[in-house]
């Protein structure tokens, strides 16, 4: 058989798209070593999928941020929150730019609650979530939002509730320290 | 136009339309990318910087401004509706895709939270057209090779969700579909308060689901009449998916891959012989 260059290329690109189709099939389901070194090490832009849309665990929560302030005579605001979770229009299965917002909150928010128990852990100190990036995502967000002259520290608190059926109370998530905002 | 040509064509203008809606959207929510936004590149570079390299952190962080984002999704905007205006797999339309590639990845950079299937099944399968469509060294044996790609990943896809969904404890009691609907991120009250109203209605959407997506592979081998019910069915539940829970993205991400769908499915033996 005669190797030209169209042969080649369409060598590689075979061997490509069956090698980024069982990288596909082993970062599926259960996380071992290999998905995590391919998930970590070979897989910077996000090629390799997850399919497991809403399972196992289907997100059944919306997810709250609220803040308070103080300045340094303890005077402490009432608790705020930060206005994403809004609800849909009716035109939502046309244009529906609002999903960006809570799906970035609950990307960072379901992030920073599955590092909660590394944090937790007896050898961790839970302060160290504070260098997380989802923590730092919140913070930078809350520093700038709804700024008032006279506070100089806020707090902010991590919520979630169960929606329209509203069946189970609101629930606390994570209860920051107080941050000194400029 | 070989048949291989239209197949993939139906496929990047079906994704095309998702892409452009999607890409507006995010301009609209353009400012997630300032300073004070949840996607600030102030906190989203230090998932990439791992050397300080000072060069690429300061051109990044001239890129990923209001401004600089601003910019790439016009780019993006007006490669897409480029790929309408010439030939599939001509030098133009191709070096059209590879703008569009080169976009959607420097984007996913900063775009890493937020990002759903969709987002990665229009990148999948702009990367694969890509690649087996090059005018200078493909082949109609590659782009074959590529519509084999897409349409087994969107069986995968399929298939891995109605497995884990089967896996779970809440979908298997039927419950799963009435507490996401419950919710104000991705449900309806009417919706919500319906399911909560007939819990028969809730046992068949979540058992629906999970068998229909457990068998969606079959509309691979199966005689045409029987799979394009398949295809149909994925079709009413992606639009349903977009009219309640405001997914609309997905339909076009998902519905772009049943041309592939399609070709494999008229590959089978007993439709060339």
């Amino acid at each position: 058989m005669e190797l030209n260059i169209e042969h080649i290329y369409d060598l590689l690109i075979s061997s490509v798209l069956i090698g980024w189709f069982i990288c596909t099939l082993i970062c599926q389901f259960r996380s071992s070593k290999l998905s995590t070194f391919i998930k970590s090490h070979l897989d910077c832009f996000g090629l390799v999928p997850l399919w497991t849309f809403f399972a196992p665990n289907p997100g059944k929560k919306d997810y709250h941020i609220l803040f308070r302030d103080k300045n340094g005579d303890e005077i402490i605001s009432e608790w705020e929150e930060l206005e994403i979770t809004e609800e849909r229009s009716a035109f939502s299965w046309l244009w529906n730019p609002e999903k960006r917002d809570k799906k970035i909150l609950s990307d960072v928010v379901q992030n920073l609650v599955s590092h909660l128990p590394y944090y937790r852990n007896e050898n961790q100190s839970t302060n160290l979530i504070m260098f997380s990036m989802p923590y730092i995502i919140i913070l930078n967000v809350l520093s700038h939002y709804h700024r008032r002259t006279n506070f100089s520290y806020r707090q902010f608190m991590l919520a979630e509730s169960s929606g329209y059926l509203n069946e189970t109370g609101p629930s606390v998530i994570l209860l920051s320290v107080f941050h000194k905002i400029q | 136009m070989e048949p291989i040509i239209t197949i993939s064509q139906l496929t990047l203008l079906l994704l095309s339309i998702g892409l452009f809606v999607s890409t507006l959207e995010y301009l609209k929510k353009v400012e997630i990318f300032s300073v004070t936004g949840l996607s600030t590149w102030n906190v989203m570079q230090l998932r990439w910087y791992k050397n300080n390299n000072h060069f690429f952190n300061h051109l990044l962080s001239n890129i990923f401004t209001v401004r600089g984002i601003s910019l790439l999704f016009i780019v993006r905007l007006i490669a897409l509706a480029g790929l309408f205006l010439f030939p599939f797999a001509s030098p133009a339309s191709w070096l059209l895709l590879g703008i569009l590639l080169s976009n959607l990845l420097l984007s996913s950079m900063i775009t890493f939270y937020g990002s759903d299937g969709s987002d990665q099944m229009n990148l999948l399968i702009i990367v694969t057209l890509f690649l087996c469509t090059c005018p200078f060294m493909g082949s109609l044996n590659l782009t074959e090779k590529g519509l084999w790609f897409i349409g087994l990943q969107s069986c995968l896809s399929y298939c891995v969700a109605g497995i884990a969904k089967l896996l779970s404890h809440e979908w298997r009691n039927a419950s799963a579909v009435r507490d996401v609907f419950s919710t104000k991120t991705y449900g309806s009250a009417w919706a919500a308060k319906l399911l909560n109203k007939h819990p028969v209605l809730n046992f068949f959407l979540c058992w629906n689901v999970i068998i229909m997506e457990c068998l969606f592979p079959l509309c691979l081998i199966l005689p045409w009449p029987v799979a394009s019910l398949f295809l149909i069915w994925g079709a009413i539940f992606h639009l349903l998916t977009t009219i309640i829970m405001g997914l609309n993205s997905f339909f076009w991400a998902f519905l772009a891959t049943y041309p592939a769908i399609y070709y494999i499915n008229h590959q089978m033996p007993w439709h060339l012989f």
